[in-house]
């Protein structure tokens, strides 16, 4: 116990909140367009397996990242194409294509890698060397000793925050969620804007996946996300849709599950499942806590078309 | 004519869903003809595959009648897995330790089972009805929850003494459980309860209750200002969902399990999912997509075993039927719009 523990505790907890906070930081574009996005999980799914896959076969971890990415954006392309070209259900869709995901990239690994005694292992992000400030007491063991997933997703939430706020496409998507008769009125295209949303929503997802299998483990299992993409959903709500307290919302899961682990690892007396319970338990709580305060986006799940009101 | 166009676009869901199977077999180096014949032969070429077929069924239909019943609603309730293994371990509790004579075992574990899923149910829907906890996220979480629970159990406080350490509970007596249909089958008598179910759920939807979680459904506005009460109807709907899905653990739990196992729910709740939307929500449809996924779940394992196809592969297809249940509707709907 002591220091070392809490340190442990905190660089987990930032650790374990790098995927959530990707997944979630997408939903924020998602969200305000006006899309409930469930497929967030699948895709998560389908593009953790993509940039293992690449991974294991380039070594080029860069290169599997960037493929994590663009496997979101495809994969997300159809949850775009159902629910704002052909404005079928949102939950249904999004629940049907993580299921989608799920059965796909259980097959395409057995396909890819056949059946071995020993599962396939990759060479992992490691941490990043930053010399004497990993060596301040405290702050240099809890920041900077993390790998290159860390420092982008905090590059990614600067980003999130500035296209959100500063520019007009951030408006944009604003308005199309709010708003959508009088963004269309505006000239602003409606369903293209939350169609991009969506995609945009896609690649952050594809990101966390990929830090899931690049960054957090060096293997794939198919119960690697375990509801992730769910947990990022109640993030962003219980955020506001604000990028910078995604973050913060974000770390409360991390620290859940960091918690859980720790516990376990010092041989606390509770039993396991109920501490690994914890983070599901959290999301519960969090959202029935919540979710009547935080106003969410006018025209949320609800398509948009001209001719109908 | 008109049932012709109901039915039409999941006939063709399943044909292009298998298609789409087909082709991603074909890239991966299995024959697609082989590989269902095999599939086919595992579901239906044996009296014992049949009533394989006929045993999935039981907890799949049942889940989906409860499935059914929220999404008539618009409730999205998709944690039939949960919902499922609260009925199992109510029933198990029930009947491994509570005394009593056998036929009071039975109606109380059923009673409990529909009690507890009830209850879990409507405060579910309670959450969002008054908090507007999104039901998809809750329902979901307690997939989880309630998994690692059974776990613990099973693990746990629940655990057979005299197991030899394995993940499970004790074993109900024999004489509780259900009778078994056909010798050298597991088909059992739970198959009558699911179809009484069946029925039941047919008459439901003609009464007013029925006709109330419809038009809570339909238009909540409209609900509301004829004097439903919303949030009513929104715990009751999910708290008969709910019950479905622990009847089918307590079905499943007397006629095959006999004990508490780990993971006891496997994939049904979201199986389940699938078959009441190819089921256009009504409870015979459900009947037929129901016999038609458990064949192809029970066939799956076959071509597993001798053909090597990944059993995924089946998940993709049941995947595939939504998506294209879902986009063929609309093109349909907009068709007839013209």
């Amino acid at each position: 116990m002591g220091s070392s523990f809490i340190i442990s505790l905190l660089v987990g907890t930032l650790r374990t909140s790098i995927p959530i906070i990707l997944a979630a930081l997408g939903q924020v574009y998602v969200h305000k367009s006006g899309t409930l996005d469930l497929s967030v999980e699948g895709t998560m799914i389908f593009s953790c397996l993509m940039s293992f896959v690449a991974a294991a076969l380039t070594g080029s971890l860069t290169f599997a990242l960037i493929i994590g990415g663009v496997s979101g954006i495809c994969y997300s392309f159809i949850m775009a194409y159902l629910t704002v070209n052909l404005k079928s259900n949102q939950v249904i869709s999004g629940t049907a294509l993580t299921m989608l995901a799920t059965g796909l990239s259980s097959y395409l690994y057995r396909v890819v890698f056949g059946i071995r005694s020993l599962p396939p292992i990759i060479e992992n992000f490691k941490p990043i060397n930053f010399g004497i400030l990993s060596k301040i007491p405290f702050i240099g063991p809890i920041f900077f000793n993390h790998n290159f997933t860390f420092y982008f997703m905090l590059i990614l939430v600067g980003i999130t925050w500035f296209i959100i706020n500063k520019t007009s496409y951030g408006l944009k998507i604003k308005a199309v969620g709010e708003f959508p008769r009088a963004a269309d009125s505006k000239g602003i295209e409606v369903n293209k804007i939350r169609f991009q949303a969506i995609l945009i929503g896609g690649l952050y997802s594809g990101f966390a996946g990929a830090s899931m299998s690049l960054g957090y483990m060096n293997t794939y299992t198919d119960q690697m996300i375990a509801g992730r993409g769910f947990i990022a959903i109640a993030v962003v709500v219980f955020a506001r849709w604000l990028p910078v307290r995604v973050l913060f919302a974000a770390l409360l899961f991390g620290f859940a599950n960091t918690l859980q682990m720790r516990l376990q690892s010092i041989g606390v007396t509770v039993p396991i499942q109920l501490l690994q319970a914890l983070p599901y338990i959290l999301t519960v709580v969090v959202l029935m806590g919540v979710s009547k305060y935080v106003k969410f986006p006018s025209y949320f799940t609800q398509p948009y078309s001209r001719d109908k009101k | 004519m008109n049932r012709i166009k109901k039915i039409l676009p999941s006939i063709i869901s399943i044909i292009l869903a298998f298609a789409a199977g087909a082709l991603i077999l074909l890239l991966s180096n299995f024959n697609p003809i082989e590989s269902y014949k095999s599939l086919f032969n595992g579901a239906f070429g044996s009296a014992y595959g049949i009533s394989e077929t006929l045993v999935k069924m039981i907890p799949i239909l049942t889940i989906a009648l409860g499935t059914s019943v929220a999404f008539k609603a618009q409730l999205w309730n998709i944690g039939g897995n949960g919902q499922y293994t609260l009925g199992c371990i109510t029933t198990v509790v029930v009947c491994v330790y509570m005394p009593g004579p056998i036929w009071f075992k039975l109606i109380i574990a059923l009673l409990a089972s529909i009690i507890v899923g009830m209850i879990f149910g409507g405060l579910l829907g309670l959450a969002k009805a008054k908090l507007n906890a999104n039901e998809v996220i809750t329902t979901l979480m307690f997939d989880y929850i309630i998994a690692l629970f059974l776990s613990f159990l099973v693990y746990g406080p629940l655990m057979d003494p005299d197991g030899h350490n394995f993940p499970q509970s004790k074993l109900i007596e024999k004489e509780v459980l259900f009778d078994k249909l056909m010798i050298g089958t597991r088909l059992h008598s739970g198959l009558f309860l699911t179809l009484i179910l069946v029925v039941l759920l047919f008459f439901f939807w003609k009464t007013k209750e029925g006709f109330r979680i419809k038009m809570i459904g339909a238009n909540p506005n409209v609900a509301r200002l004829s004097g439903i009460s919303v949030n009513l109807q929104i715990m009751l709907t999910m708290g008969i969902s709910c019950a479905f899905a622990a009847i089918a653990g307590y079905i499943d739990v007397l006629g095959i399990h006999g004990r508490l196992q780990d993971n006891i729910a496997g994939s049904l709740g979201s199986v389940a999912i699938v078959v009441a939307l190819l089921g256009n929500l009504d409870p015979i449809g459900i009947v037929f997509s129901a016999f038609f996924f458990s064949a192809l779940t029970v066939g799956g394992q076959c071509m597993q075993r001798y053909m090597g196809v990944p059993y995924s592969l089946v998940t993709i297809i049941q995947a595939l039927v939504i998506v294209f249940v879902v986009a063929s509707k609309i093109i349909v709907d907009k068709r007839s719009e013209k």
